[in-house]
């Protein structure tokens, strides 16, 4: 297991940027965990003083990255935004995941009806396009972050659950199963003994990659005012609140929340990147 | 024959897929916590105002009673009538469609043109200063939230260099008859060229943001393809022969290479139809996607359902249509 562990690092080193985006993605959760406690203004503090003020290139030590038009600190916000949107990012994935790993393999093993039943309700749900499904989902619900965050999950899993259905559907063919079951093993225990761990490695992979795509919805949905709260320091909901003091020339209120944004989703991105190539280059070997 | 097959077989699978969406579409009403009277008039209405809303929407009826009305209405093109302006919700759609349509193809078009020159060239000179510069930018334009691109472009265009319009159509002032509601064509065909110039003015930022994600992944694909084709036994002989390089690049290989190109062309247009929210968002773009924002803030479900369900119907059908284009071209998928 220890070799093995070391071959994938050793893979995943040889591809730089994927290196450079994994400790990009560190700072990243480091900020998400003490990004409140680092921050040095409430970032919900409003003040008629402080609006539309210029950061460092201004000469504004208070305030770094200047202020946005209700005076709050952009860099306090900026700080706050990472633990949400990691936190509804993770938690996305952890709902996707779950649901979409059983539902898959609940499918797959069992076939049948059930099977019929869950592939056909995948195929609806892949029907639609993915932010469309999600401003749907929000319409029906309401606004407010863990709606967004269901919301943005069933986007996932569907696809998901094809995806593990799919290897499910291998495994339960191979001899130990076979053996497992001669033996009087029951489904649910095969299903979570045999069948689970089987279906896991090809799936973190697949959520790596989705973390990234998760940020992104997570954000438009912000910048579309059907996220959560407007006044949260959302990264998205932050260039919503910048777009008019754009046209005004204040142009910091819009660009960092969105250099964030990205920072975020192509370290993601290029991280699950790196992990699937190394997990192949392994799988080769 | 076996193509006629295979296209009946395919139509055969919409049907119970657009039922389904249909299904989703009309249940979001009924997924409303609370009442969803309540969450459409608001708390002040009157018991008039709200019997008459549940009897518009004929909320009092059986749930599969009030499916198979809707349903049937909707295959008459019949939506209801939006909460909010009182106008049918077909209407509503049909006024703000053509700016959509009009969005989307330029997208389009310019994420194929680049796309694939770009994919193309950067095969073709392969390691040199361009591909790098092609992958470099297929890598980031995947990542670029295309709302904050918008913005941006706006910014840098508008606000510093003061090139392009902000926001909207056409210039108030500036008249054009509309014909099909696509201005650039509207205008052409009036011999209209101020208002040609000034629409493709408007059209170009919005167009250019939307087409961000889907021209990286063109890039991408396209000079992977290329590689694979470029590789080949039939290219190695046409230029053997002594075949013009971009003979044997556009004619040869590009035919061969399309096939890829031809099923991400088709992936992409869920990603567009999505980006037109956001970048009609952005630029106040009068389209479908920024009457949808509207109507879920205003909480105009019929008008909601109406543009949803059209949107999903186009979807599923533009898909439909990659899929007999993607058979067409490669016969062995039928099999």
């Amino acid at each position: 297991m220890g070799t093995e562990f070391q071959m994938f690092v050793r893979q995943f080193k040889k591809n730089r940027l994927a290196v450079v985006a994994f400790f990009v993605a560190m700072v990243l959760f480091f900020l998400a965990l003490f990004g409140p406690y680092l921050t040095p203004y409430d970032p919900l503090a409003t003040s008629h003083d402080t609006r539309l003020l210029p950061g460092f290139w201004d000469d504004n030590m208070e305030n770094p990255l200047g202020t946005d038009g209700l005076g709050r600190d952009l860099l306090s916000r900026l700080l706050y935004g990472a633990g949400i949107s990691l936190r509804v990012g993770i938690t996305v994935i952890i709902i996707t995941a779950v649901v979409g790993i059983s539902l898959g393999i609940v499918s797959g093993y069992l076939g049948g009806v059930i099977d019929l039943l869950v592939m056909r309700i995948v195929d609806i749900v892949l029907a639609f396009p993915p932010l469309l499904l999600a401003l749907v989902i929000v319409a029906a619900l309401g606004t407010g972050i863990e709606r967004a965050m269901l919301a943005i999950a069933i986007i996932y899993i569907p696809g998901l659950a094809r995806i593990v259905r799919g290897s499910v559907l291998t495994v339960k063919e191979l001899p130990y199963v076979e053996a497992s079951k001669a033996m009087g093993g029951g489904h649910f225990w095969i299903m979570l003994r045999h069948v689970l761990p089987n279906v896991i490695t090809p799936t973190v992979v697949y959520l790596t990659l989705l973390l990234g795509d998760a940020i992104l919805y997570t954000a438009a949905l912000g910048f579309l005012g059907v996220g959560i709260d407007p006044s949260m320091p959302e990264w998205g909901a932050m260039l919503s609140g910048g777009k008019d003091y754009l046209l005004l020339g204040k142009w910091w209120i819009t660009v960092f929340p969105g250099v964030m944004i990205f920072l975020a989703v192509l370290s993601f991105n290029l991280l699950g990147d790196g992990l699937r190539e190394a997990m192949d280059a392994k799988l080769r070997i | 024959m076996a193509f006629y097959r295979y296209l009946l077989k395919r139509l055969l699978i919409v049907v119970p897929t657009l039922l389904g969406a249909s299904i989703i579409v009309f249940l979001m009403i009924h997924l409303i916590p609370g009442d969803p009277v309540t969450v459409m008039l608001g708390e002040r209405a009157t018991d008039a105002a709200r019997e008459a809303l549940i009897q518009k929407l004929g909320l009092d009826q059986p749930l599969h009673v009030q499916f198979w009305t809707w349903l049937t209405n909707v295959a008459q093109g019949d939506f209801g009538i939006s909460i909010r302006t009182n106008t049918a919700v077909t209407e509503e759609i049909f006024s703000r469609l053509p700016a959509t349509v009009e969005l989307t193809f330029a997208a389009i078009f310019i994420a194929v043109v680049f796309g694939i020159f770009f994919g193309v060239t950067a095969a073709r000179y392969r390691n040199s200063i361009f591909d790098q510069m092609a992958i470099g930018f297929s890598l980031l334009g995947v990542s670029i939230p295309i709302f904050w691109l918008g913005m941006m472009m706006i910014f840098l265009f508008s606000v510093v260099m003061g090139w392009l319009p902000v926001s909207g159509r056409l210039t108030l002032g500036i008249s054009l008859e509309t014909i099909t509601g696509l201005y650039l064509i509207d205008s052409l065909l009036t011999a209209n060229m101020r208002a040609f110039w000034d629409a493709l003015r408007h059209l170009v930022m919005p167009a250019a943001a939307l087409s961000t994600v889907s021209l990286a992944l063109f890039v991408r694909v396209t000079r992977s393809s290329m590689l694979d084709v470029l590789n080949e036994d039939y290219v190695r002989t046409a230029r053997a022969k002594g075949l013009n390089m971009n003979i044997v690049i556009y004619k040869h290989a590009l035919k061969n290479a399309l096939i890829p190109i031809v099923t991400v062309v088709g992936l992409s247009v869920a990603q567009l139809l999505g980006g037109a929210v956001l970048t009609e968002t952005v630029f106040s773009w009068p389209g479908i996607g920024r009457l949808l924002i509207t109507s879920i803030g205003f909480r105009d479900y019929p008008l909601i359902q109406g543009i949803v369900f059209m949107l999903v119907f186009a979807f599923i059908i533009i898909n439909l249509l990659v899929d007999l284009i993607y058979a067409y071209l490669d016969p062995r998928i039928r099999y």
